[in-house]
């Protein structure tokens, strides 16, 4: 799978990736809550939609989602195309509606000819949008990072405290959850696996907190989100669904605690911190230090 | 030839049908073959992948496969090929096949959903076998002891998962379990044997877990499903190819069947040819035989075949058959030779027509010789001409004969008839048809009796048989019937006609309309009827009018006889109750209309007057001279006392067609009668215009007439069909509720009514607005007959009023008492009057530019022997209305004038205003009693200033006016009270004589904080200026309102500020000086 970053089409799903149009008042686009330079999410813990409405869980990043095995913390859209419509609908996101966004676009000279020339019916339609940002979405993947370069081969891409990170990473059983290409975001998991974890959390509990129950319906699929992927975790904190861990740290720690049952000592947490941080690869869009 | 051709074209139609078959034949084999095979490798790509998914499933729950990427991929790849499986199932479009896709993508479904609790749970137990070593590390680092022995149960743990068959959970259970007892692990400290033998336990059940999800995964029947859908689309293809193969033989089957058809076709073509020829033939021979002349000629107009009397016909056609004749030149050749064509009339064509032969011409051909032929052609279906000629010369010329006795009968002026012995029609003329509208269709073949009327004795008919059958002839008149059903009279006469040997054959009979002569006759008749026996009186007289005749009617109503009145005129009926006047305008409109009519009261010969209804019409003849006058009266003196009667019963409004107040009390009544008997309540609702009068007086009767209409019908369109709504009077209606429960029920009523009154109404172009005040009484409540509940509700009704307009108020007792209360003011009063217990007081009226006092208002105070003083507002009301105001009135003006001539002793010249009131005037007040006052007081006239109100002025009359202008002419002061409060405008005082305008202390009281009041304020004050008019604030209560009255140019004020009324000793004089 390969895609042509210079192609127009991908081009074109930039441009409406970064445009404001796509939100009812022209005040929010796609990148607006995924900052592209910085880790494909923005730092808040929960987002901004328009009219300064307030999000019900923490933006994921953009990047390498096309490796994902659904879209969205509860996995409620299977492919990058289903989920594009998803924030431009919704009344706290981006409050709009196709016609209205269409109705915008076909104003602008710019991209009614870019249309025209790159789909076959010519003409802007929800599909064609759609088809547009997710060719984009596609180039959105970070190789070569160091943990890659030190899996190819090269013994000094990482430290020796990072690869004892990547050990007790393995140690912990974190690697049983967070694994694959994208170190995450191929599975379903319970938040508090091993503790509860909703029972101890100090604020009410959100229909977003159900998890993947809000999609299936099901008594067991209660509080399962999707594992994400560590690839860019050092670049987006906040952390969880909820974005109730603010740094890295914070987030290995609660992960310890309720996925495996036990607190573990602060210097393995910064080891596997540390680790993590190894698993950032490249973009050309993408900030090169934090 | 034609079918050679035609067979021709069945073989080339066939083939190209059979190419086309074999065509769509290979193609749709083509086609299936191609789609089979990519559905093929669609439905294998799919199960492929299920097994990849399959695999990788056992592997995750055996821990070979640490990292779930391939699932992604796999799920994407099914769901991908299911999708397509999905679209291909719409081209297939079987309800079966739908179905078990179904089945199957629901199972694949089922999969997907156990893989994500797999790939979690297995996650779990993985978690925990790689923590587990880390944390059995750490205990032994403390007690390497018991660390052995955990790792011990761990390699059992790993064993199992790794060999499941040679270990069982149990073994393992039953291991922690002593592990747990010989460590007392669950009181024990170390929190990390704790930690572990949890991991252990929740280990070994979460792998338990993970292995009934495998156990379910692989129960779901996606490969029993997948083979249905398999099974089932390869029978479908199966089936789909017997079809086609079916198909295909069938097509052979079919083709080889044709061309056997085929040569069938040809052989029997060739042998119908040689059979036509033999026809031929035959025919030859058979037209030949005929006596008929007859010929053939095809459809292109050649001569095709023809016998030989055909020949005979028309001899000029022999020497040019050898070259073949044409249609054409046969028509021109008839005409080259002389021969003539005539159309057949209708009775010959009728004759000759053949209902088998198609579009059949026939005609008559003349020729020189003298011959006549009847010719007829026909088209046959193939479009050939048949002509067959007849030699009709003999019948032709007795026709011709016949012919002309016809045409007389067609066109006589009389009746004509000819019936057979029997009396069957066989003829009739146009004339017959015309006068009883039977057409010849119709009438032929009837008996005359279709005409017959009923009016005749069948003695008349069997007379006229007897006549006729004898051989005479009968004469008589008939009364027929035509076939619209009007009746008319004939003259007929009836003879027989006989043949040459002397028989009967038929009867004639002629005969003449002759019901315009009987009209006539019968008219005549009629008339002297009607005179003889009218219940109406008639004289007839002649241009002198001196009586010609009377008839019977005329002596029974006037008592005259006919030789009593004969020569003399009518005039002795003179009643002497109608003027020379009456008499001349019923002469004028005779003479120059024709006719009069009118009521007229008459004497009777016994001196009784009488009244009638008399019709006169002048007679003329042609020349339009008056012949003679015909009157026709009719005593309606009977009537005259019915409408008075009607009258006194009529029991509804004329005006607005409601019921009237005797009606209303009628209902009211029963209302009472039946809430009595049921138990319920009856509600009485009084409404009484607001602002009616005002409408009434400044926009006329009409308007005001117009507008109880409108109001009566927006009433009635409140209330429900059992209520009455009925005019009370005036501008009173009144509503009867007969049926309420509770008395709110009335005010809703109420309610309704006030809001559709208070509406706009639009009359004559006018915008009109008026309200309506309702007083409501109930019973039982209140009271318990119907003129008490009347009296009630209009005292509520008043309440409502006073309470302020367009509102509604409820009877109640209280109201009662303040009826009671008032009546005793009233008694009072007049008391007073006659006692004089009455005093005045005097308001100071200054100069708002110098603050002297330069006039004063006097005003009336009763002292009341009980009560104490009574202010004037409390019963000056009363007085208008008793009329006691007129001597109060009076008295008022005599004690204000005597206190200015006191004043005047004084060496004070204090002017002083006087109240009047409009009453006073329709009581009577003439200026020359003013006048008369002042004169005794002896103060001069313009010390003295009136001040009436708007509503004075609103009068408009002619009177007002005159007695207004006398008073100016008086020299005295005329000065507009509270204005602002009524409906005149500045421009409307502009026709009355006024010199001051008295601004009402309501625009005064809020000046300072109601800018709006501020602003009219000045605009009146300056309007007032440039009329002329003084300009005084009434009720001006401090020194701000005074400050802002002098910036807006007000010129005087009055108000407590600057003094109250006070008796007259009390003024503060000094101030009043210098005037």
């Amino acid at each position: 799978m390969s895609y042509d970053e210079d192609s127009e089409k991908v081009k074109l799903g930039k441009r409406l990736f970064t445009d404001v149009r796509l939100s009812t008042d022209n005040s929010i686009s796609c990148a607006s809550c995924h900052i592209l330079e910085d880790g494909g999410a923005d730092k808040t813990r929960y987002s901004l939609g328009v009219n300064q409405q307030v999000g019900e869980v923490n933006t994921p990043t953009v990047y390498n989602s096309m490796f994902n095995l659904s879209q969205f913390w509860d996995g409620r859209a299977a492919t990058l195309e289903d989920q594009a419509s998803g924030p431009v609908h919704n009344p706290i996101e981006m409050a709009s509606n196709w016609n209205e966004v269409i109705g915008k676009l076909m104003s602008d000279k710019e991209y009614v000819d870019a249309f025209s020339r790159i789909y076959e019916n010519g003409s802007i339609t929800p599909d064609n949008i759609v088809d547009a940002i997710v060719s984009f979405e596609k180039t959105l993947i970070t190789p070569n990072s160091p943990f890659d370069r030190w899996l190819n081969g090269d013994e000094n891409a990482i430290t020796e405290d990072e690869k004892k990170g990547y050990l007790l990473f393995k140690s912990y059983g974190c690697v049983a959850c967070h694994q694959g290409v994208n170190v995450g975001g191929n599975m379903y998991q319970q938040m508090g696996a091993i503790k509860d974890y909703f029972s101890t959390l100090k604020r009410d509990l959100t229909k977003a907190d159900l998890g993947r129950f809000n999609v299936t319906g099901k008594n067991e699929d209660k509080h399962f989100f999707k594992v994400p992927s560590l690839r860019l975790a050092s670049k987006t904190s906040p952390y969880f669904h909820d974005g109730s861990a603010e740094t890295l740290s914070d987030a290995v720690e609660v992960m310890a605690e309720y996925q495996l049952g036990r607190k573990i000592p602060e210097d393995h947490i910064y080891k596997i911190v540390q680790f993590i941080e190894t698993l950032a690869g490249k973009h050309k869009l993408l900030r090169a230090t934090p | 030839m034609m079918l050679q051709r035609s067979s021709g074209l069945v073989q080339y139609s066939l083939i190209i049908a059979m190419i086309a078959i074999v065509f769509v034949y290979f193609q749709t084999r083509t086609i299936d073959v191609e789609q089979h095979n990519r559905r093929v490798d669609l439905l294998l790509q799919l199960k492929q992948a299920e097994g990849k998914l399959d695999r990788d499933i056992l592997q995750v729950t055996s821990f070979l496969l640490v990292q779930y990427d391939p699932f992604v991929e796999t799920t994407h790849e099914i769901k991908s090929l299911s999708e397509k499986i999905l679209i291909d199932d719409l081209s297939i479009g079987e309800v079966d096949y739908h179905l078990i896709i179904d089945k199957y993508l629901a199972s694949l479904k089922d999969k997907f959903e156990l893989l994500e609790r797999i790939k979690s749970k297995a996650a779990l137990v993985r978690n925990g076998l790689h923590y587990l070593p880390v944390l059995i590390d750490n205990v032994k680092s403390e007690d390497i002891l018991i660390g052995d022995e955990l790792s011990q149960i761990l390699n059992h743990i790993y064993h199992y998962y790794i060999l499941p068959s040679e270990l069982d959970t149990l073994t393992i259970i039953n291991e922690i379990n002593d592990f747990r007892n010989a460590y007392n692990v669950d009181k024990s400290e170390n929190s990390m044997i704790k930690d572990t033998i949890f991991h252990m336990e929740a280990n070994l059940q979460l792998s338990h877990e993970l292995l009934l999800l495998r156990d379910n995964y692989m129960t779901i029947p996606s490969d029993k499903r997948f083979d249905e859908l398999y099974d089932y689309y390869n029978n479908y293809y199966a089936e789909k190819s017997r079809i086609a193969e079916i198909f295909s033989l069938t097509i052979v089957l079919f083709t080889v069947a044709l061309l056997i058809g085929l040569g069938f076709a040809i052989n029997r073509i060739i042998r119908e040819r040689n059979r036509s020829e033999y026809s031929h033939n035959q025919l030859v021979d058979a037209v030949n035989s005929l006596s008929e002349a007859f010929a053939l000629f095809s459809s292109t107009g050649e001569l095709i075949l023809y016998n030989y009397r055909f020949i005979e016909f028309y001899p000029w056609i022999n020497k040019r058959l050898k070259n073949g004749l044409t249609l054409h030149e046969f028509s021109r050749l008839n005409h080259d030779n002389g021969l003539v064509s005539e159309n057949v009339n209708d009775d010959l064509q009728a004759n000759v027509t053949d209902m088998n032969s198609l579009s059949r011409t026939s005609h008559i051909e003349h020729l020189v010789d003298g011959r006549w032929y009847l010719a007829s052609d026909s088209k046959t279906t193939s479009g050939e001409l048949v002509c067959v000629r007849v030699d009709i010369t003999d019948t032709k010329e007795s026709e011709i004969e016949l012919r002309k006795l016809y045409r007389a009968l067609e066109q006589s002026p009389v009746t004509v008839m000819i019936t057979d012995t029997q009396g069957t029609i066989e003829y009739v003329n146009p004339k017959f048809v015309e006068t009883t509208g039977y057409t010849e269709d119709e009438a032929i073949g009837q008996k005359p009796s279709i005409l017959k009327s009923g009016n005749m004795e069948d003695e008349d008919y069997k007379e006229l048989w007897e006549t006729i059958s004898s051989g005479n002839t009968w004469s008589g008149e008939f009364q027929n019937r035509k076939k619209d059903g009007t009746v008319y009279f004939e003259s007929t006469s009836i003879s027989p006609v006989r043949d040459t040997s002397g028989n009967i054959i038929n009867y004639i009979s002629i005969k003449e309309d002759i019901t315009t002569r009987k009209k006539v006759e019968d008219q005549l008749r009629m008339n002297a009827t009607v005179f003889e026996t009218a219940s109406e009186g008639i004289v007839i007289t002649d241009t002198n009018n001196v009586i010609k005749t009377v008839n019977p009617a005329f002596t029974r109503i006037t008592g005259y006889g006919l030789d009593e009145v004969i020569g003399k005129t009518p005039a002795i009926l003179n009643s002497g109750l109608h003027d020379d006047e009456f008499y001349k305008e019923l002469w004028s409109s005779l003479n120059s209309k024709g006719y009069w009519n009118g009521e007229i009261w008459n004497r009777r010969k016994d001196s009784a007057i009488y009244p009638e209804w008399l019709s006169i019409a002048a007679i003329k003849d042609e020349s339009g001279d008056v012949q003679e006058y015909v009157a026709v009266f009719s005593d309606i003196t009977r009537r005259k006392q019915d409408e008075e009667q009607i009258r006194h019963q009529a029991n509804f409004d004329a005006l607005t067609k409601l019921p009237n107040r005797s009606l209303l009390v009628d209902r009211l009544s029963q209302a009472i009668v039946s809430a009595k008997r049921l138990s319920h309540k009856v509600a009485l609702l009084f409404i009484d215009l607001d602002r009616f009068k005002s409408v009434n007086d400044s926009l006329g009767h009409v308007t005001g007439d117009e507008l109880l209409k409108q109001v009566a019908k927006r009433i009635g369109e409140c209330v429900s069909e059992s209520d009455t709504v009925a005019r009370f009077g005036g501008d009173e209606f009144v509503i009867v509720l007969p049926d309420i429960v509770k008395a709110n029920e009335a005010a809703d009523v109420a309610q309704r009514v006030i809001s559709a009154i208070d509406q706009s109404y639009r009359i004559f172009g006018r915008e009109i607005y008026v309200g309506a005040s309702i007083g409501i009484t109930i019973y039982p409540d209140d009271s318990h007959d119907s003129n008490t509940m009347l009296r009630n509700a209009d005292m509520a009704m008043y309440r409502a009023k006073e309470a302020g307009r367009n509102n509604y108020q409820y009877y109640t007792s209280l109201m009662n008492e303040q009826a009671q209360r008032r009546m005793e003011l009233e008694r009072d009063l007049r008391k007073a009057v006659d006692n004089n217990d009455f005093f005045l007081v005097y308001q100071p009226i200054i100069s708002i530019k110098t603050g002297d006092i330069i006039a004063v208002e006097a005003l009336v105070r009763w002292q009341h022997p009980r009560k104490g003083v009574i202010g004037s507002d409390i019963f000056i009301p009363v007085a208008e209305e008793t009329g006691l105001i007129g001597t109060l009135g009076r008295w008022i003006l005599k004690e204000a004038c005597l206190q200015v001539s006191d004043w005047k002793s004084q060496g004070l010249d204090i002017k002083v205003n006087v109240n009047i009131s409009s009453r006073q005037l329709t009581l009577g007040l003439e200026t020359s009693e003013i006048n008369d006052i002042i004169k005794k007081s002896g103060i001069s006239s313009s010390l003295l200033m009136l001040e009436i109100t708007e509503g004075f002025l609103l009068d408009g009359t002619r009177p007002t006016m005159k007695w207004l202008n006398e008073i100016k002419k008086m020299g005295i002061g005329l000065a507009i009270d509270d204005f602002g409060t009524g409906y005149s405008s500045l421009g409307y005082l502009k026709r009355y004589p006024m010199d001051t305008l008295k601004i009402d202390r309501s625009f005064i009281n809020d000046i300072l904080d109601d800018k709006g009041d501020a602003s009219l304020v000045e605009a009146i004050i300056s309007m007032s200026h440039s009329l002329g008019l003084d300009v005084v604030a009434e009720g001006v209560e401090n020194e701000g309102q005074l400050e802002l009255l002098k910036q807006l140019g007000c010129d005087k004020a009055q108000g407590f500020l600057i003094g109250k009324p006070v008796r007259p000793e009390e003024i503060d004089l000094p101030k009043a000086i210098n005037m």
